[in-house]
């Protein structure tokens, strides 16, 4: 019997590769966050994100061998979702909705990008963020949730989305730019 | 959610899916260093056949066909190898950033690399002269390179009309040079008290020599100044014949 919470990601990719089952352990270990990851990225269904998140285990399964161990293997797989979730959307050429955060993400979205030194305590002022953004690019939006949502390090982010360092602090800090200056045009202002 | 495994575990078995096999990722991971390492090599000849051809130029003419030495630059500068140049770069880059892990270098960081490697193996060739044989099977193999893509040092002397000729000493005496030039021609070359004649500059038969002058007839030349073949001959013995039939 393997107990998988004491093997590492590295020993379970092994162990996988002998045999599907085993598998089974390291999509214990990632579904929750990969299917959170995706729910933040589109805004389907709990069923149309579990399909999406069985193809998604099905790539990574199928790239086991692909898997270089200089990289954490959340990272690699969180990659794998992107690209599969970016594929998604070019196949259906539909865009990501708009309202796929729960309020305890959007507020640390909206306190990490804009200054506030009260607590959000108006519920309307919330809403009114949250639609400026929605209105964000998608590469934006993506960043800013991997950053304070997922609470991912920049090297981790870097990983995912594959762009240099450099890249990922340009686009965290144009996406807050951006949204800074969507409130201010919508006359956002009730902090 | 404990449904989603027991179904995809369910579905990799009753579809048979297995992991892709290591060695197909691995040729693709090594493809991509290999291609990096052929572009960094002609990269490598490209400078070097460019560094030869910058090297091999007398930078000074323009004194002669009275421009100044910026624009004169310009009008002899490699750019065809400095465009195939800058071509491998981005090639480098794009392939480099196709890496498992190129995506962690930035622009600056791989294009300061490859240049360097570029530069580094350049010199490389270079020394071993593979710069100068790669310029001459290409002047040899490709017509249009050497009269139109490219300033080489023989386009650089053979244009008589504007005062440069070149070619290799067939007989001589105490006023005239018998000169055959590239294409075989033959030319009087008409010297002086007044011709300047390089220290280096050997006026014997078989040497091959450059003359800067006036073209006075169909094949008859006026000799201002003589240069050896290879490079300009610095040290001058103005007005004097000192290095004549030696």
């Amino acid at each position: 019997m393997i107990e998988e919470n004491q093997q590492s990601d590295a020993e379970l990719i092994e162990l996988a590769k002998n045999d599907p089952e085993n598998f089974g352990f390291l999509m214990e270990r990632y579904q929750a966050p990969l299917f959170g990851y995706i729910r933040r990225l589109t805004q389907l269904g709990n069923d149309d994100i579990q399909d999406l998140l069985q193809e998604v285990f099905i790539k990574i399964y199928q790239k086991l061998n692909e898997y270089d161990e200089e990289l954490k293997f959340s990272s690699w797989a969180y990659r794998i979702a992107h690209n599969h979730v970016i594929d998604y959307f070019r196949k259906t050429s539909s865009r990501p909705q708009t309202n796929s955060l729960e309020d305890y993400e959007w507020e640390r979205i909206i306190t990490a990008s804009v200054h506030i030194e009260k607590d959000i305590v108006n519920k309307d002022c919330v809403e009114k963020v949250k639609s400026c953004i929605a209105k964000l690019p998608l590469k934006y939006r993506e960043v800013l949730i991997l950053r304070f949502v997922e609470e991912k390090e920049y090297e981790e982010i870097m990983d995912i989305l594959k762009k240099p360092k450099g890249s990922v602090a340009t686009l965290i800090s144009r996406g807050k730019e951006m949204l800074n200056t969507n409130m201010k045009r919508e006359n956002i202002n009730c902090f | 959610m404990n449904n989603l495994i027991k179904d995809t575990i369910g579905k990799i078995k009753k579809e048979h899916i297995k992991p892709t096999q290591k060695w197909k990722f691995l040729v693709k991971k090594y493809s991509t260093w290999l291609l990096f390492g052929l572009i960094v090599f002609f990269g490598g000849i490209s400078f070097s056949v460019a560094f030869y051809l910058m090297s091999s130029l007398d930078w000074d003419l323009y004194r002669f066909v009275h421009q100044n030495i910026f624009s004169y630059s310009l009008s002899i500068f490699p750019y065809f190898w400095a465009f195939i140049l800058a071509v491998i770069a981005f090639a480098a880059f794009f392939d480099l950033r196709k890496t498992q892990m190129g995506y962690r270098f930035s622009f600056a960081k791989i294009l300061v690399s490859t240049f360097g490697a570029i530069v580094v193996l350049g010199a490389l060739l270079s020394y071993l002269n593979l710069g100068r044989n790669f310029n001459n099977m290409m002047t040899n193999g490709v017509p249009f390179y050497g009269q139109h893509m490219m300033v080489t040092k023989e386009s650089q002397w053979t244009n008589p009309a504007g005062g440069f000729l070149s070619g290799t000493i067939s007989s001589y005496s105490a006023d005239n040079i018998e000169l055959i030039d590239f294409s075989g021609k033959k030319w009087e070359i008409k010297i002086d008290e007044k011709t300047l004649i390089r220290t280096r500059a050997e006026i014997s038969n078989g040497q091959m020599i450059k003359i800067i002058g006036t073209k006075i007839d169909e094949h008859v030349f006026q000799a201002i100044e003589i240069r050896p073949w290879n490079g300009m001959g610095q040290g001058m013995m103005g007005g004097g014949r000192g290095q004549m039939g030696r």
